[in-house]
């Protein structure tokens, strides 16, 4: 008896110091997934909120200072540029997309997918074939990396994007029509000769909500999920993009766009701000009509201050992500259950983790259901634009985050997916899938109108 | 109908006695009064009167007189007197009062459709304006259509109208002017009556259906509380967009004012922009408009929490009074009654707090439905 307690007491002994050593030595384990709500897509970056301004939340946590610098962001990024030289936003242009970030980014979503107007929110990317010197896209001459489609009154504008759709009616095999547009895209009025030979590929905006928290995801935790050969031999790789960091100066890993072509918030915003706005800053300090008759001549660069530039920064980095809805209806779970069996979840991945970041708690360790894996697969055909983004083929795209997608529809009304906005609907959206993704098309196909009905109610919980 | 508070009616003559003299045309509604006597406010016919009582009258008041705008600046071109000119400065005035209590509520088809930077972008782009002015480029309607937003809308009429600091004189109107601001002013029109339709029961696909619905077929709003919560949503964005942009930036932090950064500086008609936005919020909290009133969200808070609608229905008469402290134009105000703004700010702050935590709360916890 005593003996047994003895070895007994041993044990316990020894497990304690067994669990002394894996607490200096590693992380504690995860907390098991069944204790967190599915419904905190941003973790405690959550907002219940599904009104039109769902994605316009800061996160809950901010102190003063950072709800100031908050708001200040928040006031750039809606204010309206107009021509220099002006007292207040001066230095729309001279070539430009749009006035704001806001104008494309309504609500803090996406804009609209025409070319031109004053809601217009898509825009070209051009290119000759070939690499620059860090292995990113080659400007046209006379044009650069983008077709800006406005200039002020008395310059012309780069060119007129012409937009127009071919609409075919396929059917599911219970009868059930749909109707797919596939855009074809035209550069008319161009102020001088575009040469042969040049790529081009449509881009509309994404919602810029939830990023700070991709951005907090580790490398590691990204490449993990990457199968560049597909060793795994499901069909599906993933493969990450590495691309050059106007602020580092250094090749890193692609995070943001539809080609996972940008590194981070900071260059992604102050490329917008240089290719879409005409607004140089620190990172762009050269105006993108530098060298073309259009260019205003002013010695105002760079037009944005570095506090502004980081003002806008922060205020992405801080946005809150909307709380799914309806998680425990009946339909919704039945369409989640869909989603996973049709393999849609291999590259619209639920769950990642942000890394420690002990300099921003509120961004720190955080369980996120962002649905996307940040990484490249080959779509297919139908999607392909031809035109290789560093190390992205013209078929290859980041999988976009599917946080918020279900809310579209009432923050950035009327909703479009898709990277130049071509699909009008979710199912429409899963019917373009092809490449990596054909076998889950497939599968989505074969389902019962009212399986369908399910998997569109899953998205839209989201 | 139901009976307007007292208190609300002593403030608005305070307000009204303490600022410059308006024409306070109001447009006839062409609907009834709702009857809301001795029936219980319910979520249902909250959301209902919201859209009959409230929004639809407000964009077609708006709608009426920016066609008396229209009016009067074809007027002011046939005969371009400083009496003319006087007029079609109070039709915008009268414009930009309904515009800015339907603010308070900025979504639907006027968020959707961006109808609201259409007609109400903000700063102005000068430069262009002026070189658009200098040539030769035809002014048509579809030519104005086609602008950016910054040389249309509320504010390059007010620029047109006014001139800088308020100088503008009938005799320096030029024909090319003349012809800028009729297309401008007929685009507004377009704007405010499409804006209007949007609303319209009698149009397909009209807004008050997707509110009226709600929760009972509506695909906007699947349940009543989401529509109830759009609505409070709205009033706290307004409530911040003043007390901490609109009458923020111009005053700057440690005595750094800058006029230029004021919104309705040439027709020195900022602070009342200000006081129309916060009484458009009062408007949706009690659902009152033009005397008429509905069932309300105040009869809802009030029946289940009356310290919080105590609370809320202070903050709201507070905030709305207190801009009677700012006497001079608010681009001078900046930088002579600085506390005085700061106070209302004050004001503001706590009407934000109220509707974006503890209404929304509210909501949240009490709306069921």
């Amino acid at each position: 008896m005593l003996q047994k307690y003895k070895s007994r007491t041993a044990l316990v002994t020894a497990s304690f110091a067994v669990l002394l050593l894996l607490t200096m030595c590693r992380k504690p384990d995860a907390f098991p997934s069944s204790g967190y709500d599915e419904r905190l897509s941003g973790g405690v970056n959550t907002v219940f909120d599904a009104t039109s301004h769902a994605f316009s939340n800061p996160y809950p946590g901010l102190d003063a200072a950072e709800t100031a610098l908050h708001d200040l962001g928040d006031s750039k990024f809606e204010a309206t540029f107009v021509t220099a030289p002006a007292p207040v936003n001066s230095g729309l242009g001279p070539l430009y997309n749009n006035v704001s970030c806001a104008s494309c980014h309504h609500n803090d979503a996406n804009g609209e997918p025409t070319a031109g107007g004053p809601k217009s929110a898509l825009l070209i990317r051009v290119s000759m074939p070939g690499q620059d010197e860090h292995g990113g896209p080659v400007p046209v001459p006379g044009f650069g990396l983008q077709i800006e489609d406005k200039a002020p009154i008395g310059k012309q504008p780069e060119a007129t994007v012409d937009i127009t759709y071919n609409y075919q009616t396929y059917s599911f095999p219970d009868g059930e029509t749909y109707e797919l547009r596939k855009p074809i895209f035209t550069l008319t009025n161009t102020y001088t000769g575009l040469p042969g030979g040049y790529l081009m590929s449509p881009r509309v905006p994404l919602p810029v909500m939830g990023l700070g928290m991709l951005e907090a995801v580790s490398e590691n935790d990204i490449l993990a999920n990457a199968d560049p050969d597909d060793k795994d031999q499901d069909g599906i790789s993933g493969r990450a993009n590495y691309v050059w960091d106007p602020d580092t100066k250094s090749t890193r890993l692609g995070r943001f766009g539809w080609k996972a072509n940008v590194p981070s918030i900071l260059a992604q915003v102050a490329g917008a701000l240089s290719n879409d706005i005409g607004i140089t800053s620190r990172l762009a300090p050269i105006e993108t009509s530098y060298g073309q008759p259009q260019d205003d001549g002013l010695k105002d660069d760079p037009e944005m201050p570095d506090s502004v530039l980081n003002a806008i920064d922060f205020y992405i980095h801080t946005l809150s992500v909307p709380a799914r809805r309806d998680v425990t209806d009946p339909q919704v779970v039945r369409g989640k259950t869909l989603f996973k069996a049709a393999t849609c979840s291999r590259c619209h991945l639920e769950t990642l983790s942000t890394a420690t970041d002990v300099a921003f708690p509120a961004i720190s360790n955080q369980r996120i259901h962002p649905y996307t894996d940040m990484l490249l697969h080959d779509m297919g055909g139908s999607l392909e634009d031809g035109r290789p983004d560093y190390l992205a083929s013209g078929a290859e795209w980041r999988t976009p985050p599917l946080w918020g997608v279900g809310l579209y529809e009432r923050v950035a009304s009327p909703a479009h997916y898709m990277n130049d906005g071509r699909a009008r609907t979710l199912m429409e959206a899963i019917m373009w899938h092809g490449g990596e993704a054909a076998g889950a098309k497939a599968y989505v196909t074969r389902l019962s109108k009212t399986d369908r009905d399910a998997l569109i109610a899953f998205l839209k919980s989201l | 109908m139901k009976k307007l508070p007292i208190v609300l009616l002593s403030v608005v003559l305070l307000t009204a006695g303490c600022r410059k003299p308006q024409t306070t045309t109001t447009i006839t509604s062409d609907i009834p009064p709702v009857t809301t006597e001795g029936s219980v406010a319910t979520t249902e016919n909250v959301l209902r009167d919201f859209a009959d009582v409230l929004v639809n009258p407000n964009y077609r008041d708006l709608q009426a007189n920016a066609l008396l705008l229209q009016q009067s600046v074809t007027t002011l071109g046939a005969s371009r007197t400083d009496a003319n000119l006087s007029a079609a400065q109070n039709a915008w005035r009268l414009t930009r009062a309904p515009w800015e209590n339907c603010e308070a509520y900025l979504f639907g088809p006027v968020e959707d459709q961006s109808y609201d930077p259409t007609m109400d972008t903000w700063p102005l782009d000068r430069t262009q304006l002026d070189s658009l002015l200098a040539s030769s480029n035809n002014l048509t309607l579809a030519d104005i259509d086609a602008l950016p937003d910054a040389l249309k809308g509320f504010h390059a009429v007010e620029y047109m109208l006014f001139g800088l600091g308020g100088q503008q004189r009938a005799d320096s109107i030029s024909a090319r002017d003349m012809a800028y601001m009729t297309s401008l002013t007929q685009s507004i029109a377009n704007t405010t009556t499409t804006l209007r339709n949007s609303w319209d029961t009698t149009q397909p696909g009209n807004y008050t259906v997707a509110i009226k619905k709600a929760g009972a077929g509506s695909t906007i709003y699947t349940n009543r509380k989401a529509a109830i919560q759009a609505i409070v949503t709205a009033m706290a964005n307004i409530c911040s967009e003043v007390g901490t942009g609109k009458m923020e930036e111009p005053l700057g932090q440690n005595g750094h004012a800058d006029s230029t950064l004021d919104e309705s500086s040439f027709s020195h008609n900022s602070t009342t922009d200000f006081t129309n936005n916060i009484k458009g919020i009062k408007n949706v909290y009690f659902c009152t408009y033009n005397g008429v009133a509905g069932h309300s969200l105040h009869d809802l808070v009030a029946a289940s929490n009356k310290s919080l609608d105590n609370q809320i229905t202070n903050a709201i008469y507070d905030a709305v009074g207190s801009f009677n402290t700012i006497s001079s134009h608010y681009e001078i105000a900046i930088y002579t009654q600085r506390t005085q703004i700061q106070a209302v700010q004050a004001k503001l702050a706590t009407l934000q707090t109220l509707l974006e935590d503890d209404l929304n709360n509210w909501v949240i916890q009490n709306i069921h439905d």
